[in-house]
């Protein structure tokens, strides 16, 4: 754990510190904090932090409704529950890249499928760009990473509502209550604390996106968020000064979003 | 105090989640090596797939010198990667590695090469020598040639009543407004726009045929023929010229569409020599045909170059054994004879002629003629900041061309980049 976390945790740090551009290999000055400043201010890190921010906010809502969804869906016991089970994790084993080449074809502007559909039932006549504006490209993002992590919010959703205790819903049809009610006095509140798994895992796979951007759209600045950013200047540009900086402002974030996480978490459940 | 325990590990254990992708790997690199002694008889080569001699060469090279080659075969982009996380740590990620032209100048600066012996006569034979070639010393050799050459398509051409060979931009520009109007095809000219690093040199090349430069002796972008070949892109998109799907497609498949005979006239790579005559590649076998770069005058008097070489590794602790691996994979021989390996194009125009001469190379066109016009856009060699400077040329580009801005206000942002960059260096 200290060899493998804390060692390059503390290093990356220490970098962060210095002046550190592989390409002037003796200029090594100690900066104080002045990586981060540079980091901070500069546009490219407002301009990724946007992105960032966006597609948070895009996957972690589509991978909690969905998530949610299909373990509703998934619950109901009929004779093929354990296909659709299968079916629904498969998105799931997909390695993000593989995930990423797959929806590039799917959206490619010149022979992605979805064009020929498109074109095919008379929508468009003329290919669409999906991957040239910056909102769209994002949103198709955040649908490309969604699918892939609805699988995972569904099974933990779904192994929370099989925890709930069928006596809670015998005593609340026995007082009358319709689907509604029991669904909003006594499925979702005991749902919370697996919903909050969910949004937790959604939440660092979104900070996390890496691959997706890179099959979608390549290293441009249009779809970059903050991990494009920090792999660009770290291993492109060979600044491992201001790359571990960026690094560390990217793990602080992810750290207050784990806290704001697990405190919900911890709530006490009221039903 | 348990729970807060478990929270506080596990927020470290989320955020260690963000270092994992950058962690060093340099013992895994560095383990590749067999042997760390200075006596050694065994290297090791990293490089891609088309830089593999093959068993049965390496085998002739083990024979001969008695040195034993380990190939560690790695895709282009992840090569600088491997060499700068083990350079960082002060390790070799291999004896012998690839070495893009574009990475060339960051690696002089960060002491990463090793200079390398040729012979004067070497020297004379490979002009591409002088992109790998920085305060008169040769930090590689290059292995695979590609430069830039125009590609035609004689029977668009002659469909919309054009007989005479291109030799000017206008005259291209002229071509491609018929071609367009009779309708042969709808979008007659390709070329790489997307945000990456084939809209760079693109752009390159075409303010180097176009102007003769691109920058100006102190390393500064050269403002009119910058700006005059950022127009005259923007100007070929406008004006329907270019499928605009292509501006986010990759510089493969843009050039694939003079193969495909979706498109009449584009600038390429060499290697399209080659491919043009593949009946499995080409459905326009026999009318592609290869001519010198169109200039404004007349042709083009230099075109520009975007060779890949091998290196040697300042870390390495087999150097002259890389040397002696080195003179061999870039000797005349084995450089005909990758061409049957890996269809690698030669850099040795003493090889490249008597490849055009014998016929492995079918209708090479100007192909030759072009070889002999190469030189290098960079007035001091290749800057350490290369990278950085091309990623904001071709986002600039690609935001231009998309329409999303002007070609000054491209210029603009390039040009106050590349001031920075040089400040800063």
């Amino acid at each position: 754990m200290g060899v493998l976390v804390f060692y390059p945790t503390i290093m990356t740090f220490s970098y962060s510190l210095k002046e550190m551009k592989l390409t002037s290999p003796e200029d090594t000055d100690f900066v104080g904090l002045s990586n981060y400043a540079d980091v901070l201010t500069s546009d490219s890190f407002q301009y990724s932090l946007q992105n960032t921010l966006f597609l948070l906010a895009v996957v972690v809502v589509l991978t909690t409704v969905l998530g949610f969804g299909v373990a509703l869906l998934l619950n109901v016991d009929t004779k093929i529950s354990g296909l659709l089970m299968a079916l629904a994790i498969l998105p799931w084993a997909l390695p993000p890249i593989v995930n990423g080449i797959i929806w590039r074809f799917i959206f490619h502007p010149g022979y992605g499928f979805m064009n020929k559909l498109l074109i095919g039932l008379h929508i468009t006549d003329e290919p669409v760009m999906w991957l040239t504006d910056r909102w769209l490209l994002l949103l198709i993002v955040a649908i490309v990473v969604a699918w892939r992590s609805i699988p995972f919010c569904a099974i933990v959703c779904l192994s929370g509502l099989h925890a709930i205790p069928e006596e809670l819903y015998e005593a609340a049809r026995i007082d009358g209550g319709n689907r509604i009610a029991v669904f909003r006095y006594i499925t979702a509140p005991l749902m919370m604390p697996f919903i909050g798994i969910g949004i937790t895992s959604a939440s660092i796979t979104a900070i996390n996106i890496f691959d997706e951007i890179v099959a979608l759209a390549g290293y441009k600045d249009l779809g970059k968020n903050l991990l494009i950013e920090s792999y660009l200047t770290t291993f492109s540009f060979l600044d491992f000064g201001r790359g571990s900086a960026l690094t560390y402002v990217i793990m602080l974030m992810a750290a207050v979003l784990g806290i704001f996480y697990l405190k919900s978490l911890n709530r006490e459940v009221e039903f | 105090m348990k729970k807060k325990l478990v929270s506080m590990l596990l927020c470290a254990a989320m955020a260690a989640t963000l270092t994992a992708g950058c962690g060093s790997d340099s013992s895994s690199e560095s383990g590749e090596k067999s042997s760390s002694s200075g006596e050694s008889k065994e290297i090791t080569f990293m490089a891609p797939d088309w830089a593999n001699p093959g068993d049965e060469l390496l085998a002739e090279f083990t024979e001969e010198t008695g040195i034993s080659v380990i190939f560690n075969e790695v895709s282009w982009d992840d090569i600088r990667d491997k060499v700068s996380i083990a350079a960082s740590g002060g390790e070799a990620a291999a004896d012998v590695i690839e070495v893009d032209w574009s990475w060339v100048g960051e690696m002089n600066s960060a002491g990463w090469l090793e200079p390398i012996e040729m012979t004067d006569e070497d020297k004379e034979d490979m002009p591409t020598l002088e992109t790998f070639t920085i305060d008169g010393e040769i930090l590689a050799v290059p292995y695979a040639n590609d430069y830039r050459i125009a590609y035609y398509n004689k029977n668009h051409f002659e469909q919309a009543g054009i007989t005479e060979v291109p030799e000017t931009w206008d005259e291209v520009y002229d071509a491609l407004t018929k071609i367009k109007e009779a309708g042969i095809v709808e979008y007659p000219y390709t070329m790489p726009m997307n945000a990456d690093e084939s809209a760079t040199t693109s752009m390159m090349w075409m303010a180097f045929s176009r102007s003769g430069q691109v920058f100006n002796d102190d390393d500064t972008l050269n403002e009119e023929a910058v700006m005059d070949a950022l127009t005259f892109e923007n100007q070929l998109v406008q004006d329907g010229f270019v499928d605009p799907a292509s501006i986010s497609f990759n510089g493969m498949d843009c050039y694939r569409k003079i193969t495909s005979g979706e498109a009449s006239f584009m600038v390429g790579p060499t290697k399209f020599v080659g491919i043009s005559n593949d009946p499995e590649q080409c459905s326009e076998i026999g009318n592609i045909v290869p001519i010198l770069l169109p200039g404004t005058a007349g042709t083009s008097p230099q075109t520009m170059a975007l060779p890949e070489a091998v290196g040697i590794t300042s870390f390495s602790e087999n150097k002259e054994a890389a040397q002696e691996f080195v003179k061999w994979y870039s000797s005349a021989d084995v450089q005909k004879r990758m061409y049957a390996v890996n269809s690698s194009i030669p850099t040795r125009n003493s090889v490249l002629a008597e490849m055009v001469e014998d016929g492995t190379f079918e209708n090479a066109g100007a192909m030759l003629d072009e070889a002999d016009l190469i030189k290098s856009v960079f007035p001091n060699g290749v800057p350490s900041y290369y990278s950085e400077m091309s990623n904001t040329m071709y986002n600039n580009i690609n935001q231009m061309v998309l329409g999303e801005q002007t070609p000054q206000e491209a210029f603009d942002a390039m040009n106050a980049k590349v001031n920075e960059l040089i400040e800063k260096k």
